[in-house]
């Protein structure tokens, strides 16, 4: 009976972290497109301070079920597991703070003739982390089929290194020597890292699998 | 009562010895703590002795009509000094082969060897194997099917896991008291007046369990890590497997190897699995200590016979 407590309160937590990291992703999706729509700082400020709050959450439960985890709840070698598959996810709204942080300290400009694109990008990097949340979540109702779901983080992974690429070439090709120029490509780079962390979560998830499989 | 203690020796090194094909791959794989799986082991032990051991002991006292106190002594120490040498040696061996091996010793030298129950007896020993690995080969299947098929949690597939390891366990336990006490006291049956059948299985349960508490733990690990990598699921196949081989021939009252039965078992999940994930080095040592055991057990017994003999020329 113990055991089965604690694994539905591992559970509930594991749902409470999935679902602080999406509402970390759709904040930092809302606040990039404000900083677009509009890129006074005084504006986007309480939206850039709102992808730091969801972090933050999810860092806090993360620590919450690694407690909880240590309290002999599982089998070694699925502690194991879960806690690198946890710390993994955690990379994907630091990434996401990362980027905001990036904005709000080195004065990102993002030109106005490049705007949709980035969003475009920074909506496949969303969609990768959403897909990797969902990946999880299987992990914990129907664990068989959660390297099936790790496919589409791959599919959103080459889309987004695919639209970084012609992003750049684009900012490149116009031939605008500024500064502000280097810092939108280290930018673009910072966003599709959202995506690369999410395929990395994705293939510990396949290896988790791939352990158990039969 | 003085060569009872031979017996009881056995029985002692009988469960410091075979609680590894109990729960070996799962204290191994850190899936039960060693302190909490002796208990367990001994509990269960002892319950199956009580109920289901006197089987084995009409089978084992009928191999050799052996009466003399000194000789039935021999018999039990030969056997005892056999296993322990094997224990000692991390040899996973078989105390049914090193009984049967000191019993076959003194029945040799005193021709008094009853050749229908000893052919009975090693037509057992090699049908248990094949039907551990028959019997792992069909839970197996089944279990993987399952696992495979159900939309579970992998929360919910470690419960079924430590659950289904911690209940096997037990059962294993309760199948090795009905099946190998016999092995420590079956030879004592009708020597000693008043003591039951039931009564002496009890008494090699209790030496089983107190082997199992006191010096069972180098052996589980060896067993666990071993021949093949066993995960959670694999573990619980050979131990189930197993279990309901040497329970199957308790019924019949032949004292089978728990060591042969979950060596057939694991065998049995690396046919399924493919044969490249079976260590056969290892395979092969312990193949090795089985041909040993009943060889070591025949020539001490009937050495120790021999030197009673000249000792006491009226054996």
């Amino acid at each position: 009976m113990l055991f089965v407590n604690k694994q539905k309160e591992i559970q509930s937590q594991i749902s409470e972290y999935c679902a602080s990291v999406l509402e970390c992703m759709d904040s930092f999706q809302e606040a990039v497109k404000q900083y677009c729509d509009n890129s006074d700082r005084k504006a986007v400020k309480a939206s850039f301070a709102q992808v730091h709050k969801a972090e933050s959450k999810a860092d806090d439960i993360r620590r919450e079920i690694e407690v909880l985890m240590y309290s002999k709840s599982l089998f070694p070698e699925s502690r194991g597991d879960i806690m690198g598959l946890l710390e993994t996810m955690d990379r994907v709204p630091n990434q996401a703070e990362s980027a905001i942080r990036m904005i709000w300290n080195q004065y990102v400009t993002i030109p106005e003739q490049h705007s949709s694109e980035l969003l475009n990008l920074v909506d496949v990097c969303c969609r990768a982390a959403y897909a990797m949340v969902d990946a999880a979540e299987k992990l914990f109702s129907d664990f068989t089929n959660a390297a099936v779901a790790v496919g589409k983080i791959d599919e959103l992974e080459s889309e987004g290194d695919r639209i970084e690429a012609s992003l750049i070439e684009k900012v490149f090709s116009e031939k605008n020597d500024s500064i502000s120029t280097i810092v939108f490509r280290d930018f673009i780079k910072c966003v599709v890292q959202i995506s690369d962390r999410a395929e990395n979560v994705g293939d510990r998830i396949r290896i988790i699998v791939a352990k158990r499989s039969i | 009562m003085f060569p009872l203690s031979g017996g009881l020796f056995l029985g002692w090194a009988l469960g410091a010895n075979d609680a590894a094909n109990v729960f070996g791959t799962a204290v191994a794989s850190r899936i039960i703590t060693f302190r909490k799986a002796s208990i367990l082991c001994a509990v269960a032990i002892i319950i199956g002795a009580i109920c289901q051991g006197e089987g084995g002991i009409h089978t084992l006292s009928g191999l050799s009509k052996q009466t003399h106190m000194t000789t039935l002594l021999v018999v039990s120490l030969s056997a005892a000094v056999t296993v322990t040498l094997m224990t000692i040696m991390r040899l996973p061996i078989s105390a049914s082969q090193a009984t049967v091996g000191s019993i076959a010793g003194v029945g040799l030298a005193t021709g008094s060897m009853q050749w229908g129950g000893l052919i009975k007896v090693t037509t057992c020993w090699v049908a248990s194997p094949i039907g551990a690995l028959i019997i792992a080969i069909i839970i197996y299947k089944l279990l993987a099917a399952f696992i495979r098929y159900a939309p579970i949690s992998i929360l919910t597939r470690d419960k079924m896991l430590w659950s289904g390891l911690i209940i096997v366990g037990i059962y294993g336990s309760y199948a090795l008291g009905a099946n190998s006490s016999a092995n420590a006291t079956g030879i004592f049956s009708g020597q000693f007046p008043g003591v039951s059948d039931r009564q002496l299985a009890l008494l090699g349960g209790l030496s089983i369990a107190l082997g199992v508490l006191t010096y069972s733990k180098r052996v589980m690990m060896a067993v666990g890590k071993g021949i093949m990598p066993l995960d959670a699921f694999t573990a619980l196949v050979t131990v189930s497997s197993m279990a309901t081989t040497i329970h199957i021939f308790a019924f019949i009252g032949v004292p089978v190897s728990t060591s042969q039965a979950t060596i057939g078992a694991i065998m049995g999940i690396g046919l399924v699995r493919g044969v490249h994930s079976i260590k056969f080095r290892s395979l092969r040592n312990i193949g090795f200590g089985w041909l040993l055991t009943p060889i070591i057990a025949l020539i001490l017994s009937s050495s120790g016979y021999a030197i009673f003999c000249l000792a006491k020329p009226a054996l």
